[in-house]
């Protein structure tokens, strides 16, 4: 590719792109705040003592900004997300971004294998069940995704916590905890978690990715190719993914904030793990603003990066995206 | 290059490396580790924010308190902390001298010169209470004091200026504080016991303000190693006052404790183990499987687990499996569960019309006749809590243990009969708000007293859930007389029935702790009348008559009392609570020594 072909086409779709996210995350952060201010949790009462009077009602208020305009506040938070300087937990009083960077990697890691286990074996059995459309391995495998997809995560959790990590079971792995120092530590923690995800995503996936292969399998220029006597693994691999890699792009590039943020709480809530999830979800039991601020930005953001990184990847497997 | 097969190997070596028993930390380990459970997590550290039980728990282990409760002393008994003896009260009980230890600092920390912890003294005491007086600090304890203390109110109003002096609380040297009350205060002491009136350096607060709250310098038995959203890690503080253990002391009845064997903790120093291990596990099923995985040493058994825990209900007694190698104690809440009325809301409580007034009364006792005590105790507390008529438990002195039960016995004709006579029927009802946050047990719980009214005529469509969010926008619509039926609870803050009677003192009225704004005269004298008496025969017959004046005026739907188990490792040596020694008791738990440990 030439300079000047990327200054024609790659540029500006790129700088188009960073525009729109600019604007999503403005209309994002604004729609969300407001929901925050107006509906969300008021912290006042919680950080009370008993027999408050007015004075002591309006005190609290004040420290937590509550009555500031509306307008300043958001200008405020824009201001933090813009400086990073997202201020203190109200509940702890400690550093959201300390809070932030301590747990978000431990949530990375925590989800990581499971995510892309998940999408991996899940590609892999929606080829196999596209393939063999119709016959029994297709009805084995949708049948088996049914179940995954029907049996709660709690059941799974709780149910693999008594199988793997009991005396009751093979007692094999902790119920709780997050000592992560090396590789082994780190397989002793994840593993268990990994499984639960794993069972709990598998189904879903399988059963999406089978569709997508589906579809393309019934193509005419595959059929061609069948017809060329093309390999069964050469189809699948080089023709039918490859084509299908816009759904597929988009499934898992939409997953990965979701995931980071808020798919772990389960998980982190029932081992034990000190992920952001967790602390996402105490947040808003408790109506800790300062911390809520500072997630629904975090994953505004991840999703305007993902929105980003998705349509470049778009124009990777298909120039005609860029063009159009 | 790897074949495939190989990477198969190496897949499974992976996964199976992982097994089995937990990696080395590298580095090394204490030589005696203690870990505990809790069913909740603490917000704040800062001890003017230590509101909760979970944050109490961990505060009074890492700051000091001028007194504290007995470790084994059944009731409670104070003892001094800090404090080298037990206050000197004037004759009319208005001034109290307090003399601190010597020799007791600070953790060190950059907060102070060189980094080197300095000594506690008078002056930090007289701080850590002004500050529940001083806005800037979001404190949650200046209630225990308010009108309490002459000139501490007085100091706030005019600008919480730490360079003024309050004439009622201050260091006259180094190591002795004066009090002065504005009226006698006999629960002053039981206050001093609290996180709340932890002692904290000025400096400190001063470095890390707000972060504080995560950042404690104290100078308890423990110091913070770390702490996230599930576990506070604390280790010993190896700078704490050597004072030896004396079982006699602390309260010691062998006949009732001998089991425990605490008597090997004679004579040595608290505290006993290296590190304190404090899981925040909100879960019932995570905090039973980690407990069944001896992940932890104690728990307090989820309800869900009572029929595996137990084999008998009448009276309790723990199931076989686990008699072997866990401590039991069935221990009764000093607190209780109860639905008040709003009495501000003309709907169900006073009325401006006499006539309706009445009618509004007698609903009320009609409700508290159509209620079923013994199926609530049933259904969401296994039978086993201790429902008692109005709102003296059964876990304090002043119950009456041969008073009448009526208040809280099911009488459907007499409830009916009280709904006739007034001309109330299912067609001039009023619709009423009942409130809770959201939860299913919560939801639960309504359903079942909305099938209890509905058995004496209330239209199930007049009974309307609220539903709150968070327990925060709960309590802030009730405080704000927005909902007409309150299902609420109160633990007790001290062992002291005054705790307790002051919920439905007028004064106390919404958004204050009389969530019913309840306002009656005669009730109100008595509780003046009685707030200057110890506990004594006299103080008791007063709340008697007081809590019957609640009972007459069909206030409230009250009590239970939970009954809580506990479950703890036999190895641990200890006593636990979660009430009144709370925290306290973790310096005094001993564990075997590693070696020895299978």
């Amino acid at each position: 590719m030439t300079n000047t072909h990327i200054a024609a086409t790659g540029l500006p779709f790129i700088v188009r792109r960073f525009l729109h996210g600019v604007s999503l995350m403005l209309g994002v952060t604004f729609v969300s705040f407001l929901l925050m201010v107006y509906f969300g949790p008021d912290k006042t009462y919680e950080l009370l003592g008993k027999n408050p009077t007015s004075t002591q009602i309006s005190e609290v208020r004040h420290t937590l900004g509550y009555d500031q305009p509306f307008l300043l506040r958001y200008g405020n938070y824009l201001k933090e997300l813009l400086t990073l300087d997202l201020g203190l937990s109200d509940s702890t009083g400690e550093e959201v971004k300390s809070i932030l960077t301590r747990t978000l990697p431990i949530s990375i890691a925590l989800v990581l294998p499971g995510f892309v286990l998940g999408n991996i074996i899940g590609l892999l059995l929606g080829m196999l069940a596209a393939w063999y459309r119709g016959r029994w391995l297709d009805k084995l495998l949708m049948s088996a995704s049914v179940v995954g997809m029907s049996v709660s995560f709690l059941i799974i959790i709780i149910g693999l916590q008594i199988l793997l990590c009991t005396p009751y079971g093979l007692n094999l792995f902790p119920v709780r905890g997050w000592q992560v120092h090396d590789l082994p530590s780190y397989l002793y923690y994840v593993t268990v978690p990994t499984l639960a995800l794993l069972l709990v995503t598998l189904g879903y996936n399988t059963r999406f990715y089978r569709a997508v292969m589906v579809e393309e399998i019934d193509r005419e220029h595959i059929l061609t190719l069948k017809a060329y006597g093309t390999s069964p693994v050469e189809l699948l691999f080089k023709h039918v993914l490859k084509n299908s890699l816009i759904p597929v792009i988009t499934r898992i590039m939409f997953s990965v904030p979701f995931v980071l943020v808020s798919g772990s709480l389960l998980l982190e809530s029932y081992f034990g793990i000190p992920g952001i999830g967790l602390v996402t979800f105490n947040a808003i039991t408790s109506g800790d603003q300062p911390i809520l601020k500072a997630v629904v930005g975090l994953t505004g953001l991840l999703f305007v990066l993902a929105l980003m990184l998705t349509d470049i990847l778009y124009s990777a497997v298909d120039p005609r995206v860029t063009r159009q | 290059m790897l074949k495939k097969n190989q990477y198969a190997i190496l897949l499974v070596l992976l996964i199976v490396g992982g097994c089995g028993e937990p990696p080395a930390t590298g580095g090394s380990a204490p030589a005696k580790i203690y870990k505990h459970a809790m069913d909740g997590a603490p917000g704040s550290l800062d001890p003017a924010q230590a509101a909760s039980i979970y944050a109490n728990f961990l505060v009074v282990n890492l700051y000091d308190t001028l007194y504290r409760y007995k470790y084994l002393a059944r009731p409670y008994e104070l003892t001094p902390n800090l404090a080298t003896a037990m206050p000197e009260v004037s004759a009319d009980g208005l001034h109290l001298t307090i003399r601190i230890r010597e020799g007791v600092y600070f953790n060190d920390d950059p907060a102070f010169k060189d980094g080197i912890g300095r000594e506690v003294t008078a002056q930090d005491f007289v701080y850590s209470i002004k500050r529940h007086f001083d806005p800037d600090t979001r404190a949650q304890g200046a209630w225990l004091w308010q009108q309490k203390i002459e000139g501490l109110d007085q100091w706030k109003a005019e600008g919480s200026d730490h360079a003024q002096v309050v004439s009622g609380l201050r260091a006259v040297d180094d190591f002795t504080i004066q009090i002065t009350l504005t009226r006698p205060f006999p629960q002053l002491v039981h206050t001093l016991t609290q996180g709340y009136a932890a002692i904290v350096a000025r400096e400190a607060v001063e470095k890390y303000g707000q972060a504080l709250s995560s950042h404690p310098v104290g100078s308890g038995p423990f110091r913070l190693l770390s702490r996230d959203s599930i576990r506070a890690v604390l280790t010993k503080n190896p700078e704490f006052r050597a004072e030896a253990f004396n079982l006699e002391a602390e309260g010691y009845d062998p006949e009732t404790q001998g089991e425990l064997g605490l008597a090997v903790l004679q004579n040595k120093v608290p505290p006993f183990v290296d590190q304190l291990e404090i899981e925040f596990i909100t879960e019932d099923a995570a905090r039973w499987n980690a407990f069944s995985a001896n992940e932890i040493h104690f728990i307090k058994v989820p309800v869900s687990q009572f029929d595996t825990v137990l084999s008998q209900r009448d009276p309790l007694r723990l199931s076989p499996r686990f008699d072997g190698a866990y401590h039991f104690e069935a221990w009764p809440e000093t607190g209780f569960i109860y639905l008040n009325f709003n009495m501000a809301d003309e709907r169900i409580g006073y009325h401006s019309d006499p006539l309706q007034n009445q009618r509004n009364h007698a609903l009320r006792c009609a409700m508290i006749k159509a209620f079923d005590w013994k199926k609530r105790n049933e259904i969401f507390f296994y039978g086993i809590g201790q429902v008692f008529p109005g709102i003296i438990p059964t876990a304090v002195t002043e119950y009456d243990a041969g008073g009448s039960d009526a208040y809280i016995h099911r009488d459907l004709r007499a409830a009916s009969e009280f709904l006739s006579a007034n001309g109330w029927n299912s067609e001039n009802l009023p619709v009423l708000d009942y409130g809770f946050p959201n939860s299913v047990t919560e939801r639960q719980i309504f359903e079942q007293f909305r099938s209890f009214m509905m058995d004496i005529g209330y239209p199930a469509d007049k009974i309307r859930p609220q539903i709150f969010a968070t327990y925060g926008d709960y309590q802030r619509a009730y405080s704000q007389g927005k909902v007409t039926l309150i299902n609420t609870s109160w633990t007790m803050d001290y062992p002291d029935m005054e705790n307790i009677m002051q919920l439905y003192y007028g004064p106390n009225a919404a958004p204050g702790s009389n969530s019913a704004s309840y306002r009656n005269p005669a009730y109100d004298r008595l509780y003046e009348a009685s707030s200057a008496l110890h506990e004594s025969p006299q103080r008791t017959q007063i709340y008697r008559e007081m809590n019957q004046l609640l009972m007459d005026d069909c206030v409230s739907i009250s009590g239970i009392s939970r009954t809580l188990l506990f479950l703890w490792d036999k190895k641990a040596i200890m006593k636990p609570d979660r009430s009144f020694v709370g925290g306290y008791f973790m310096r005094f738990v001993d564990l075997p020594e590693p070696s020895a440990t299978p």
